[in-house]
């Protein structure tokens, strides 16, 4: 734990310097991918002391089966999410779940029938809302335990008997937030500012009006910058001697006249090997060389590897048809562990890796916010 | 009419354009002059076509009839794919006809095949595959269209089941040796045509080039005007050498197996591999043509373009497998002979 806290400490100077790349004659980089993280996610004057962490622990696979609820594990696995950051909530109890359920319920009733006339008798509610916890996930004391709210509707020409379906759900959560950040928000408030959500854009609406509303709360659109698509290509990439990834795919556009998508493909053997050959000192990765396996000690990623993993994959691609894809935009990153858009849209399809990647959405999040 | 047939001729009248729907009831001849008459064209799709339904029971027409419609219209929504006819040899219309027919009523027993010949030199086959024991499926059809002067063969919609019958009644009744598949697929028929016909306006080195007219000048900056006037106009000619003038043939993707090494000087551990580094990039767009020249003179891509992507128009191929001793022929293909 201590490790990952410290680079924090160190962050603050390194990350934005401009890199002067030698002009050589198989690599044009364009302006934007010089730049640092700092000027993707649009940072207030008050934050320019923290940034995107440089240097990561690798991800571990965390054993979460047995700590979480399974059917808890299963949602939060098998669904693409959009993302949202949210600021600190006023006095939100988990005790008080219950309570909120009731709440959020009489909330989108309200919302829904404004301008028709109320039925007043109607005991069966067409929808119900549940709001609960999901323990387990968490790994450090400074975080608030993830809260998962669930909308379940009747169908519209159900039977009496028949069982409501979720056609709602959504998550709050702070996975390893920054400790220092939690620690100065006043007595009050709750920190719990990533955001996702799966269902009808009209009642997650809804549900940010009333978490607006009632916890007096912002919410926005949180996008996945970048760097943090590097960073999860990279850790996918690193997991891939544990848990095969099976591929490593990318989209890109570039702006040609008509928009140009190349989705560059690459075998997960190789992207390995390239993501080892990167590595400083050159620890992990596959093929021969000296003896055996080198002692498991604490490796962590910084994020110059990964710069120069994604400099490897672009020159392969330029090399071949000399294109140069900096020009464009990376919109989405995805492996057997899990797809990520830059849109915000995140699907986690494994779950021992879980933990890693909420932790650097929770960081983005973190870094999105305005206050 | 049967059911079947009903659902057939309102399929077919949902994807008949409004605009060409009364030419091509026009020219398909099945309506008397009283009866095209009384449809209003000015009604709803949906009207019109119970209107045309009711026609159709009236003059008892049958599902070749409908067939026959959906020939003139040239509707075809799938994805064609061109194959090369080896060694062709110049056969005549009526007897190509004959021929191809019974050659595939020998191999299946139900199937149901039209063949036309349209202005433009091209015989349009239709073909709906039954089997022993089912009648023709006319909602899934497979079209061929063919020059008959030319080895080209486009094709749509086949399964690996009916692929060998049909290339067996093809070649037969052509009398060609044999049949191959070309790595090209799209789905616009004129455009992969154009594409195999060098039928787009080719553009050719000149020794003083002078820049190419564009068509929209975007403004800008008159001291970047002049410093980039050279380089723009040369980027601009490479990129026009390279894919062509003008409206190109409307290509949707085109990819590329890469069996490569991986040479990169900086990454010492991964140049010294013996393996190739093996990935699949896909190139997407509306008009994958127009992007790429776009790519070239606007100088996203270097020039001179890369050999990998100026094959495209030059062989007429959207899919490619590249290995270190050049393109890799894959086992079927050969180049059309010039």
């Amino acid at each position: 734990m201590e490790k990952h806290h410290n680079s924090v400490t160190r962050t603050p100077l390194n990350s934005v310097v401009v890199q002067r790349r030698s002009k050589s004659k198989s690599y044009r980089l364009s302006y934007r991918s010089c730049l640092g993280a700092a000027s993707r996610l649009g940072l207030t004057p008050a934050l320019t002391a923290r940034r995107l962490n440089t240097s990561r622990r690798a991800p571990k696979p965390h054993n979460i089966t047995e700590k979480v609820d399974a059917e808890q594990l299963t949602l939060l696995v098998k669904t693409e999410w959009q993302l949202s950051y949210v600021t600190p909530l006023y006095q939100f109890r988990h005790t008080q779940l219950k309570s909120y359920s009731r709440q959020l319920s009489a909330f989108i009733a309200a919302e829904k029938q404004q301008g028709m006339a109320v039925e007043v008798e109607g005991p069966q509610k067409t929808f119900r809302v549940s709001f609960s916890l999901v323990q387990g996930l968490t790994e450090s004391d400074d975080d608030a335990e993830t809260v998962l709210v669930q909308i379940y509707s009747k169908p519209l020409f159900a039977r009496q008997d028949e069982p409501q379906k979720p056609v709602w759900s959504g998550w709050l959560t702070c996975i390893n937030g920054n400790p220092e950040y939690l620690g100065s928000l006043p007595k009050d408030f709750i920190c719990l500012p990533l955001f996702g959500s799966s269902g009808a854009e009209g009642l997650t609406t809804l549900v940010k009006s009333w978490f607006q509303q009632s916890f007096d709360c912002c919410f926005g659109p949180l996008e996945i910058s970048h760097t943090s698509l590097q960073w999860l290509m990279a850790l996918w990439t690193n997991c891939h001697n544990e848990y095969s990834i099976q591929h490593l795919k990318m989209i890109w556009t570039l702006p040609a006249v008509p928009p140009l998508q190349v989705t560059y493909t690459v075998n997960s053997e190789d992207a390995w090997e390239l993501w080892g050959s990167v590595r400083k000192g050159n620890r992990g990765g596959g093929g021969g060389g000296g003896g055996g396996e080198e002692a498991e000690e604490e490796s962590s990623i910084d994020i110059e590897e990964v710069r120069r993993f994604m400099q490897g994959l672009q020159s392969h691609f330029y090399r071949h048809f000399r294109l140069d894809l900096s020009a464009g935009s990376l919109n989405q990153v995805s492996t057997a562990l899990g797809s990520a858009k830059y849109s915000g849209r995140i699907k986690i399809s494994n779950s021992r890796y879980m933990i890693t990647t909420l932790t650097l959405l929770t960081e983005c999040a973190l870094l999105k916010m305005p206050i | 009419m049967d059911e079947s047939t009903k659902r057939l001729l309102q399929r077919l009248m949902r994807r008949i354009p409004t605009q060409m729907l009364r030419t091509t009831l026009d020219k398909w001849g099945r309506l008397t002059g009283e009866q095209l008459q009384s449809m209003d064209f000015t009604q709803s799709k949906w009207a019109l076509t119970e209107k045309l339904l009711a026609i159709c029971e009236e003059n008892e027409l049958a599902v070749k009839h409908i067939t026959e419609l959906e020939m003139i219209s040239h509707i075809v929504s799938s994805m064609f794919d061109y194959r090369f006819l080896d060694d062709a040899h110049s056969v005549e219309l009526t007897q190509f006809k004959e021929q191809f027919k019974s050659h595939l009523r020998e191999l299946i027993r139900h199937v149901s095949v039209k063949i036309k010949k349209h202005t433009d030199e091209a015989v349009w086959i239709r073909i709906a595959w039954g089997d022993t024991f089912s009648r023709p499926n006319h909602m899934k059809p497979t079209y061929v269209v063919h020059s008959l002067q030319t080895p080209y063969v486009f094709v749509t919609s086949l399964t690996s089941k009916q692929k060998p019958l049909l290339s067996q009644a093809l070649v037969l009744s052509a009398r060609y040796q044999a049949i191959k598949d070309a790595n090209l697929s799209g789905r616009k028929l004129t455009a992969i045509r154009d594409l195999l016909m060098r039928q787009y306006h080719q553009v050719f080195p000149t020794r003083y080039p002078t820049p190419l007219a564009e068509n929209n000048q975007t403004v800008s900056n008159q001291h970047i005007e002049r410093e980039q006037a050279v380089p723009a106009a040369n980027r601009l000619q490479a990129a026009y050498e390279a894919f062509g003038g003008g409206m190109l043939p409307q290509l949707q993707s085109a990819v590329y197996k890469l069996e490569t090494k991986f040479r990169d000087h900086s990454n010492k551990t991964m140049t010294e591999r013996e393996e190739p580094f093996r990935c699949v990039v896909k190139f997407a767009s509306t008009n994958l043509l127009e992007s790429l020249r776009h790519c070239a003179s606007s100088g996203i891509a270097s020039t001179p373009v890369t050999p990998l992507l100026s094959s495209i128009p030059l062989k007429g191929k959207n899919y490619f497998v590249i290995t270190d001793n050049g393109p890799g022929p894959s086992s079927q293909m050969r180049q059309p002979q010039n």
